[in-house]
């Protein structure tokens, strides 16, 4: 077989050589290691052994050429396999030898690519996996037993894992007021995600007093007769476990005290049909909950305990100087209740806008993080399911909360006589401990004599 | 039990070495009829003869060079650097011959030798005398590095060292010389804890906080004042440098979701470095805030009259540690 | 530069018996301990010279076709590696530096061994336990100081061998020489220093190193010296014996200064024509060690040319044998990067160990794993 010698690198990264002189000629027997010729360096002669024992074939290049590292020069026919007696014929001799190895890796001109990778799931380009990668499938046999990723310490003193999540997310449930404790997360082995945060505080219903939007996944299957179950087990896990435990939370800390006050307050809803008559009011929605709104900023500003906090780990009440109103809302999820932030300082006009912009928003389930997190006293409108009167469940972390009941035409006393106006019920639940039972009515009081005569609106401020 | 001080304990290792094997010989500068600049082998010379414990001429390379053919030949050399700063000439001997001679003879040729080097600050020298070294060594493959907090640690593990076939640095907190401890002399060495163990010196489930050496009794301390302050840290003495015993760690971190390492050494690619990326790695996903490290700052060591200011300090780590819980510390409201 | 005068007879100062002419001369000090050197054991001697130096123009060779990585010739160094090597015995512990391949070929080190340090199939290739050598030592110097720890060893047990540390000119420059020949002189230490002044470090020559010769520094230190020509196997041989009579009768360490000269370039693609003459390797090729023992033998009747085409032969068959070796020397497996860092667990390491067999694991099996870097498949 046919053999052929490359011009080897002869040092000091030289790239070629000039041929001096051949002293074989084709058709010659050459011994291993015979001198076969002489190149020239940039300085020097140097010999070149041969490499191969056998005959001479070809010489490519004659005295006086100057020659490429790497470039055939001469070549031998040899007896016996290939592969035993030189280096691979098809590999050029690329890396230069340098004055201690073999040399670096010469740099390729192709377009560098990523080897085969043999588990289900592996990118077929250089592009990264998004989210958490998953575990590799269908590697072969010869992997080494797993190692656990850190053995667990036997310590007896290591209670139930911690819920797993990232730091930011962590934050984000802590800004959001969400005991990570209560959720199931859908990353890697349980990892509580953003979305899941997020998605969670769009299932926390608000008040265990209002009735609440059953969320599609504990729907109780219909009742069939025959073999159906008598009793069907739900587990309690997700939405409805924190829900629980923050309505468990809430009404179990804070003393609850509800007042109701009934009002006609015809004469507002007459204010209202006004304003949307004027062009100023023509591109919002004005309802009862846009006039209520704006009572509660009047009534807060006349009675701040309704708008305050209760700071146990600091042992102080904070009273809050701006008014970050939540508005119940329904989602396709259920109710949440995103808040107008600095509401106070919004007018009917502003407020309209507000409330439309978190209704629309929460009924295509967009309503962002911060929109949930912040609020300082809650509006929750039970009128449009055809409802007087409640006993809600404060938001927890807020003082107050204001359940609105339908409009309805009732017999009422009008001056002097009966008539039938517009009567609506409100009902007011808030903290004892940071609500006198006076404050408490002090505020509701006023609210209705908002509704009832919005011109009081004047004499309040 | 008997009640010795961090010197006298060692001093025990190295007899009760000796007395077990007859190859333990020990080689350093001022160690025999001195008994050691800080009296750590006193008393060896006359009991062991000055066959097996060796003054050498003053060359650090030497005496770590001559303590490698020693091996060859069967030994088991305990050599004694008189003082953190005077490691670098025997640096090459360390890193290119002792660390990698089993591996360059396959297996074949052992370096069963420790290296016992006083480190650390706080005794108020003049340089060189206060150094911390031992990333350099950390950062070595081939070689194990530990480091002894207290007389009990100091008997076991100096003895396991010189029992591991592996060469070990030894690193002793000379700061911590004259502190007493109690040292059980017969402990079966077989039953105590691994040479490479991690240990919860104090159970605590507000933050982890993680050191060595020196700064071991500090880190105690702080616990102490940050109970009155009604934060509950849990004090890990990593025992080992080289390997870092993580399960310990990462075992709390996941409980306390708070990290904090400290030591004397400086901060850039100290040994927090490497226990804050690996710990991020083990944990992120139940980390509540962003490690700390409490360490030397990234000068050579200062003058004794400001060293105090350099040295982590019960303060400071406890600083870092409101700086991990999120509350108000020296650095809250800067970004970065 | 040191003087080369081409004055074949000794020169001043340095202990010679064959002259580089064959003719021999009596040496006050060498000679008693080669009296009982036959001829026969010369031509031994010889052939032992014959077959390195035919190992070494092999090992050359295969670098020239990219089968070594690179190889550190020893042309010219024949008679200091026999002669040094032949004078020791079994129980004598060797620290070489990186190009005493000769001597370790004498010691018994198997040709495969010798040739995975340049081929880089592995660091080093043999136990040092087995015939008492440690393993090709790169950084300068550092082997003195093993030497000499080792030979206090020796002392503590009482034995009556020693050991030898080879060094370079070179090598005298740097500090660790010189703390062992400190200690080697505190603990009377049966340590011999075996110099070979080859007179170039690299591109350095020796007069950079050394003011005056190398042999003078050691009786500074309280070391007895002696100065021979590295190129005599006789004069080498008898030096080594000299030195290693004082070691086991516990007279402490000696040194040795071999003068010779290195023919070939520092390794296989250094290129000494850019820092040394024509003119001093046409002086010092007339005072080549083989050819001296060949006129000599000659002279004596005792090398006809079927000897030296029987000599050549086995010479040729040492080659062929090593070229084999070398060629067939496989790849280390990937996951022996991992062996043999500690002797025992070492959970970062191990950790590591599993996470790359895991990666490893990963790929599609449609190329070898061993090897992504070209050039270096055989």
């Amino acid at each position: 077989m046919i053999e052929e010698f490359r011009l080897p690198d002869l040092g000091e990264g030289l790239t070629e050589s000039e041929i001096v002189a051949w002293h074989v000629a084709v058709g010659d027997t050459v011994a291993l290691n015979q001198v076969i010729g002489e190149v020239e360096t940039a300085k020097a002669v140097v010999e070149l052994p041969s490499p191969f024992a056998g005959t001479v074939t070809a010489i490519t290049h004659e005295p006086g050429t100057t020659v490429e590292v790497g470039e055939v020069i001469i070549a031998f026919e040899v007896e016996g396999a290939a592969g035993a007696s030189g280096p691979d014929a098809e590999a050029p001799q690329k890396r230069v030898p340098t004055l201690v190895g073999y040399g670096a890796d010469p740099e390729s001109s192709s377009r560098p690519a990523r080897r085969a990778r043999a588990f289900a799931g592996a990118p077929a380009t250089t592009t990264t996996t998004t989210g958490a990668a998953s575990a590799p499938a269908g590697l072969p046999a010869v992997l080494p037993a797993v190692l656990p990723e850190t053995p667990p310490a036997p310590s007896a003193r290591v209670q139930a894992d911690r819920p797993r999540s990232t730091p930011p997310v962590r934050k984000l449930a802590r800004d959001m007021g969400i005991n990570l404790e209560l959720l199931a997360g859908s990353g890697e082995r349980g990892l509580i995600t953003r979305g899941d945060v997020v998605a969670f505080a769009g299932d926390r219903p608000h008040g265990a007093g209002t009735p609440v939007a059953v969320p599609a996944s504990s729907v109780l299957p219909a009742r069939t007769a025959g073999d159906a179950a008598r009793e069907v087990r739900t587990p309690i896990k997700g939405v409805r476990k924190f829900t629980a435990a923050a309505m468990v939370q809430s009404a179990f800390t804070a003393p609850h005290v509800t007042e109701f006050l009934t009002v006609d307050v015809t004469a507002g809803m007459e204010f209202l049909a006004r304003l949307r008559g004027s062009r100023a009011f023509a591109d919002v929605k004005l309802t009862p909950l846009t006039l209520a709104a704006k009572a509660v900023c009047i009534g807060i500003a006349r009675q701040p305990s309704l708008n305050s906090r209760w700071d146990e780990a600091a042992q102080e009440i904070v009273t809050m100087n701006y008014v970050n109103l939540g508005i119940a809302a329904a989602t396709p999820r259920g109710l949440i209740v995103p808040n107008i932030k600095d509401a106070q300082a919004l007018g009917m006009h502003g407020l309209a806008e507000a409330i439309g912009g978190l209704s629309a928003t929460a009924r295509s389930g967009k309503t962002p993080p911060q929109d949930l997190a912040g609020g300082t006293f809650s509006i929750t409108n039970i009128g449009v399911f055809g409802i007087d009167a409640g006993t809600p469940i404060l938001n927890p972390g807020e003082a107050g909360i204001l359940a609105l009941g339908a409009v309805r035409n009732t017999p009422w006393e009008y001056q002097g006589g009966i008539a039938l106006r517009q009567v609506m019920t409100l009902s007011l639940s808030f903290d004892h401990r940071l609500v006198d039972g006076e404050q408490g009515s002090r505020f509701l009081a006023d609210v209705g004599a908002v509704m009832a005569d919005p011109a009081m609106a004047l004499a309040l401020s | 039990m008997s009640k010795l001080t961090l010197t006298q304990a060692i001093n025990a290792g190295l007899r009760k070495a000796m007395e077990d094997d007859p190859k333990v010989v020990l080689l350093g500068e001022d160690i025999g009829t001195l008994g050691g600049v800080f009296r750590v082998t006193d008393g060896l010379m006359k009991d062991f003869g000055s066959h097996r414990v060796i003054d050498t001429p003053l060359a650090e390379s030497a005496i770590i060079g001559t303590a490698v053919g020693l091996a060859y030949r069967g030994y088991r050399p305990v050599c004694e650097i008189q003082f953190d700063g005077f490691i670098y000439p025997g640096f090459d001997q360390i890193v290119s011959q002792v660390a990698k001679l089993h591996v360059r003879t396959h297996g074949k040729v052992t370096m069963p030798l420790t290296i016992r080097v006083p480190f650390g600050g706080g005794i108020g020298s003049p340089e060189h005398h206060s150094e911390s070294p031992e990333a350099y060594f950390v950062h070595t493959s081939g070689l194990r590095v530990i480091s002894a907090s207290n007389p009990q640690d100091a008997y076991t593990m100096l003895r396991q060292a010189i029992a591991c076939d592996d060469p070990v640095l030894f690193f002793e907190p000379k700061r911590r010389y004259h502190s007493k401890g109690e040292v059980d002399l017969d402990a079966d060495l077989s039953r105590a804890p691994a040479m490479g163990a991690a240990r919860v010196v104090s159970a605590g489930t507000d933050a982890t906080l993680v050191t060595y050496g020196p700064l071991v009794p500090t880190a105690l301390d702080a616990a102490k004042a940050a109970a009155d302050d009604g934060v509950s840290l849990e004090v890990i003495d990593l025992r080992s440098l080289s390997p870092i015993d993580y399960a310990p760690i990462v075992e709390s971190v996941r409980r306390t979701g708070r990290l904090v390492v400290t030591h004397e050494a400086s901060e850039t690619l100290g040994l927090g470095a490497e226990i804050v990326a690996a710990v991020t790695e083990r944990c992120f996903n139940y980390l509540e805030a962003a490690p700390v490290r409490v360490t030397g700052f990234d000068i050579p060591y200062p003058p004794s009259k400001l060293e105090k200011h350099h040295l982590p300090d019960l303060d400071r780590i406890l600083d870092g540690v409101d700086r991990v819980l999120g509350r108000p510390n020296s650095l809250s409201g800067l970004e970065g | 530069m040191l003087d080369t005068s081409s004055d074949s007879g000794p020169q001043p100062g340095i202990h010679q018996i064959i002259a580089a002419d064959g003719t021999l001369h009596a040496d006050e000090v060498l000679s008693p301990f080669v009296a009982d050197v036959s001829d026969e054991q010369l031509v031994q001697l010889y052939r032992d010279m014959v077959v390195i130096r035919r190992i070494d123009t092999e090992a050359t060779a295969l670098q020239r076709q990219g089968q070594l990585a690179l190889w550190p010739p020893m042309l010219g160094q024949e008679a200091s590696q026999i002669g040094s090597v032949r004078a020791l015995e079994e129980d004598d512990f060797i620290f070489p530096t990186y190009r005493e391949n000769g001597v370790a070929y004498c010691r018994g080190a198997d040709l495969a061994g010798i040739m995975s340090t340049w081929r880089g199939t592995a660091n080093t290739g043999w136990d040092p336990h087995e015939f008492n050598m440690a393993t090709p030592q790169i950084i300068i110097g550092a082997q003195t100081l093993h030497a000499t720890g080792y030979a206090m060893g020796l002392t503590m047990d009482g034995k009556e061998s020693l050991s030898i540390a080879y060094l370079g000119d070179g090598a005298t420059s740097q500090g660790d020489v010189h703390e062992s020949m400190v200690f080697a002189a505190s603990f009377q230490a049966p340590v011999i220093f075996f110099c070979q002044n080859n007179h170039w470090a690299i591109s350095e020559p020796v007069g950079l190193q050394a003011h005056s010769p190398i042999a003078g520094r050691a009786p500074g230190y309280g070391i007895p010296s002696l100065r021979v020509d590295g190129n005599d196997v006789l004069a080498v041989l008898a030096a080594t014996r000299w030195a290693g009579a004082r070691a086991r009768s516990g007279g402490g360490p000696s040194f040795i200064e071999a003068v010779t000269y290195r023919m070939g370039a520092h390794t296989t693609a250094d290129d000494p024509t850019r820092y040394r003459g024509v003119t001093e390797l046409e002086e010092w090729g007339a005072k080549d060690p083989i050819a001296r023992v060949r006129a000599l033998l000659t002279a004596r009747g005792k090398l006809d040319a079927g000897r030296e085409a029987e000599i050549a032969g086995q010479a040729d068959a040492v080659a062929a044998e090593l070229r084999a070796a070398c060629i067939n020397l496989p790849d280390p497996d990937p996951m022996a990067l991992f062996d043999n860092v500690y002797t025992g667990d070492h959970a970062i390491l191990d950790r590591q160990r599993d996470h790359f067999a895991r990666y490893l694991a990963g790929f599609a099996a449609t190329e070898s794993a061993t090897t992504t870097l070209e050039g270096s498949r055989s």
